[in-house]
């Protein structure tokens, strides 16, 4: 077990249980809740993988999901009856990279990690109980159907990427939802649900030891299994499609303009490249940028325009957005300033400034569990150093961002996805 | 985790929670109003005003550079509904001092700026500068028309709307589009000095070594000139169970039953209703998740809410539009199970605990532990973690029960999603 001190004073204990499984544990003095989580290395990007004696195995898109669903039943009930018991709240979240089941409670820790432990151990599918969980999950998509930033954001994925997975929903579609069946779950749970291919991590006011002895007594204790190894297709370095539109019952249209780049695979590179962008992103789309003084003034964006950057080993995109009347506008004004920003030397003081603002939100992201463990867990399935953020990020200078931002702002690779309002109810297209 | 209080003269209150817990210091403060149609939009509009600039930081841009230089503080206003009042905002949040290199210059710094902000926009000639009204007033209109943009939210608003449309209640917490094109800058400007003024502030703090914070926060200067009395909430039976049907082009229909009943904040009975509302739709182990979703397959989410300022209970459901009647039918079938006591020991124990550990999880957010205020602050009695929780505690069965009667299906609200694939 390692002890590492967080900025804040904060004890954080990690270390590999003899199964396999990495845990990390935040000691929070004084915090009345307690926050698990235990996640498994294993996404809606994994739907074709080879499994040791039985070659490649492709699945139907938004199995992980389906199966996160899944664990839920027991053969004696729900397992939310059982957290209710303890007066646990417990959730869970899949992700284009992880599954995550998580609780919270303020008593009985250990009941509710052996809980958790034990009904992500064991499955319980059958034939009805699948077949009832598919009009649920195919509400659910609906729902995600009607969610302005979701569509937007998935049909600009489709527009960067040709094969990348990236590009198919997390709960996958109402079609491929409606083919799984209990072989296949099985079969996915049997690949990914190791626990080498799994972490766990825990905060609050919290007894190590309990926390340790209470999972061990339930996940399967032997030495380390093979993970299924997972394909990726080949993704090409340019964008599938320049301009995807889309119409939804919405008041504004909305744009979004993606920037894709090549995955970087050496974890500390991998965040370095990720703190210098959220430099050169705030130079352009934080409240402090002057190029948002201009568009805001011009009414060209309100206060819905941002800028994100996200980077896995498995892909990797920049992405400005906001609601606008005029999506070609928008489009060409930050192609400008994509521009810009790469070729005008950027000033030392705005970087040193946001240096302090990242400097400030890391510190006090360690007050929420949530965002403490989640992203953690996040870093460490990505192999990024998160104890290292801190170093990393006094070490930047402008050219630093300058560079970055030449390499994941690219005019070449670069998609736009708008969606228009319908332009009246009963005559849309959806 | 509970505030000590203090009177900062007319009108004004300082509320204090010292705690170590945190890494940062947590100020938020409150401006009471009442709501209605005439006013509520020019309340919401102030919020998004106060945003654009101060006299020392005339523009967004400059506050947002002092708030990055702070050190990641941060500022945030909104106008808020609680029961019939309107709530204007002001949330500051900065690093703990003993955590920066800088930290003494940083709070001092950091509070100057949040007056600053808070008292001092930037004016010109009689009213706010012209631009940033303008801008500001167009932006709240599209942030209205916005509201269709999430299904969700926009029925509950008009449920409300459609079920409450001659109370206060119906107001929407961001005023009306005819309400927001009426605004005038003069006027607006008028109106943000007097609710200052004269309205009811609470400032409340959340940190560590408050007693400093609250010395300079005495020698700040406030703009006050006695203090206004504001309405208390209509209080109403239910009429005839009425239908209303809205049409969208979505792929999923919201539904929502908006329940009527006569117990309130300050009522004996409150924490029977607060019981019964979590016994009903509060959590995933309620009889709404557990049948409407889990049995029948009806629905993604399906969930209750109570506003006990009001004293109105909502459901709320997303389903599809060939399922509304039947979804509706089940959602009374759970509503009249408890209001003939059918609650088991475990529904009572697990919503218990639940709410119990929802509340007391709340002492380890800052936000949290000002927000839970809330309801008390309106009402008039705040109260603290140790009665509430035991309060709860101490629901019976029958309480619940009792609670549950006094329900009135008033409005069933359906917004109708159009595009739905058979």
């Amino acid at each position: 077990m390692e002890k590492i001190k967080a900025p804040t004073g904060e004890e954080l204990l990690t270390g590999y249980l003899p199964n396999g499984l990495h845990y990390g544990i935040l000691l929070k003095p004084g915090f009345v809740k307690k926050y698990a989580v235990l996640a498994v290395k294993y996404g809606s990007l994994d739907s074709k993988f080879e499994l040791p004696g039985e070659g490649v195995v492709e699945v139907p898109d938004g199995i992980a999901h389906f199966l996160e669903h899944k664990l839920f039943e027991e053969p004696e009930g729900n397992v939310f009856d059982r957290f209710a018991q303890l007066g646990a709240s417990v959730n869970a979240f899949t992700s284009y990279t992880q599954t995550a089941y998580l609780f919270s409670t303020v008593d009985h820790l250990p009941a509710a990690l052996r809980e958790l432990a034990r009904f992500v151990t064991y499955p319980y599918l059958t034939y009805e109980n699948v077949e009832k969980e598919k009009g649920i999950i195919i509400q659910e998509l609906l729902m995600y159907e009607d969610h302005p930033d979701r569509r937007l954001h998935k049909n600009l994925l489709n527009a960067l990427y040709h094969v990348n997975p990236v590009r198919i929903d997390v709960g996958g579609t109402p079609e491929s939802v409606s083919q799984i069946t209990v072989d296949w779950l099985l079969k996915c749970y049997r690949a990914f649900y190791q626990p080498a291919n799994m972490a766990l991590f825990v905060a609050g006011d919290v007894e190590p030891q309990q926390v340790l002895e209470a999972v061990q007594g339930e996940l399967p204790n032997d030495p380390p299994q093979p993970v299924g190894n997972r394909i990726y297709p080949e993704e090409p370095a340019h964008i599938n499609e320049e301009w995807i539109e889309d119409r939804l019952s919405i008041s504004r249209p909305r744009c979004a303009l993606g920037f894709k780049s090549e995955p970087i695979s050496d974890g500390r590179e991998s965040l370095r490249r990720y703190l210098a962008m959220n430099i050169a992103i705030r130079l352009i789309a934080a409240r402090s940028s002057p190029y948002y003084e201009r568009l805001y003034d011009s009414g060209l964006v309100d206060d819905s325009f941002g800028a994100s950057f996200s980077s896995t080993p498995f892909y990797s995109y920049c992405m400005v957005t906001s609601q606008t009347d005029d999506p070609y506008r928008f489009v060409e004004e930050i192609k400008g300033i994509a521009r810009d920003v790469q070729r005008e030397a950027i000033c030392e003081a705005d970087v040193e400034r946001l240096k302090r603002q990242l400097y400030g939100s890391y510190i006090a992201a360690f007050d929420s569990l949530e965002y403490t463990a989640n992203s953690y867990i996040t870093h460490f399935f990505n192999g990024t150093p998160y104890f290292e953020y801190l170093s990393i990020l006094q070490g930047l200078t402008a050219k630093d961002v300058q560079e970055a931002a030449a390499r994941h702002l690219d005019l070449e690779k670069c998609a736009v996805s708008v969606l228009w309002p319908t332009e009246g109810p009963g005559r849309g297209q959806g | 985790m509970d505030f000590t209080h203090c009177s900062l003269g007319a009108g004004v209150r300082l509320h204090l929670c010292e705690t170590d817990k945190f890494n940062t210091i947590t100020c938020k403060m409150f401006v009471q109003q009442n709501l209605a149609p005439d006013t509520a939009a020019a309340t919401a509009l102030i919020p998004a005003l106060l945003k654009r600039g101060s006299m020392k930081f005339p523009s967004t841009r400059q506050i947002a550079r002092e708030l990055e230089y702070l050190h990641a503080a941060s500022f945030s206003a909104d106008a808020l509904k609680i029961g019939e009042r309107q709530l204007l905002e002001i949330y500051f949040d900065m690093i703990d001092p003993s955590l920066l290199p800088d930290g003494e210059e940083n709070w001092k710094r950091g509070l100057a700026t949040l007056w600053d902000i808070a008292f001092h926009p930037f004016i010109e000639g009689s009213g706010f500068r012209q631009e940033y009204f303008d801008q500001e007033k167009l932006n709240l209109r599209r942030e209205v028309e916005g509201l269709i943009n999430d299904k969700r939210s926009y029925a509950l608003v008009r449920a409300a709307a459609v079920m409450c449309g001659d109370e206060p209640y119906g107001v929407y917490r961001y005023g009306s589009v005819p309400a927001i094109d009426a605004l005038e800058n003069a006027a607006e400007y008028r109106y943000y000095q007097e609710l200052m003024a004269t309205r009811p502030l609470d400032i409340f703090i959340v940190g560590k070594n408050l007693d400093l914070v609250a010395n300079e926060i005495a020698r700040l200067e406030l703009p006050r000139q006695g203090v206004e009395t504001l309405a208390p909430p209509v209080v109403r039976q239910a009429a005839e169970e009425r239908w209303h049907v809205e049409e969208v082009p979505a792929q999923q229909t919201v539904l929502v039953l908006g329940y009527r009943t006569g117990v309130r904040y300050l009522d004996p009975g409150y924490y029977g209703l607060v019981v019964a509302n979590g016994i009903l739709g509060g959590f995933p182990h309620s009889k709404l998740f557990m049948n409407v979703r889990e049995r029948s397959s009806l629905a993604y989410y399906v969930s209750s809410f109570v506003d006990g300022t009001k004293g109105v209970l909502m459901v709320n459901a997303g389903v599809s539009a060939a399922k509304v009647e039947e979804a509706v039918r089940i959602i009374k079938e759970q509503v009249d199970a408890l209001q003939q006591g059918q609650i088991t020991p475990e529904e009572l124990e697990q919503t218990k605990v639940g709410l119990c550990s929802s509340i007391a999880s709340m002492a380890d957010d800052p936000g949290s532990v000002i927000d839970r205020n809330l309801a008390g602050l309106v009402n008039g009695e705040m109260r603290s973690f140790d009665d509430v929780l035991g309060a709860i505690k101490s629901v019976t069965a029958a309480d619940v029960q009792a609670a549950a009667k006094t329900l009135q299906l008033d409005t069933v609200y359906v917004l109708k999603g159009s595009l739905e694939k058979e």
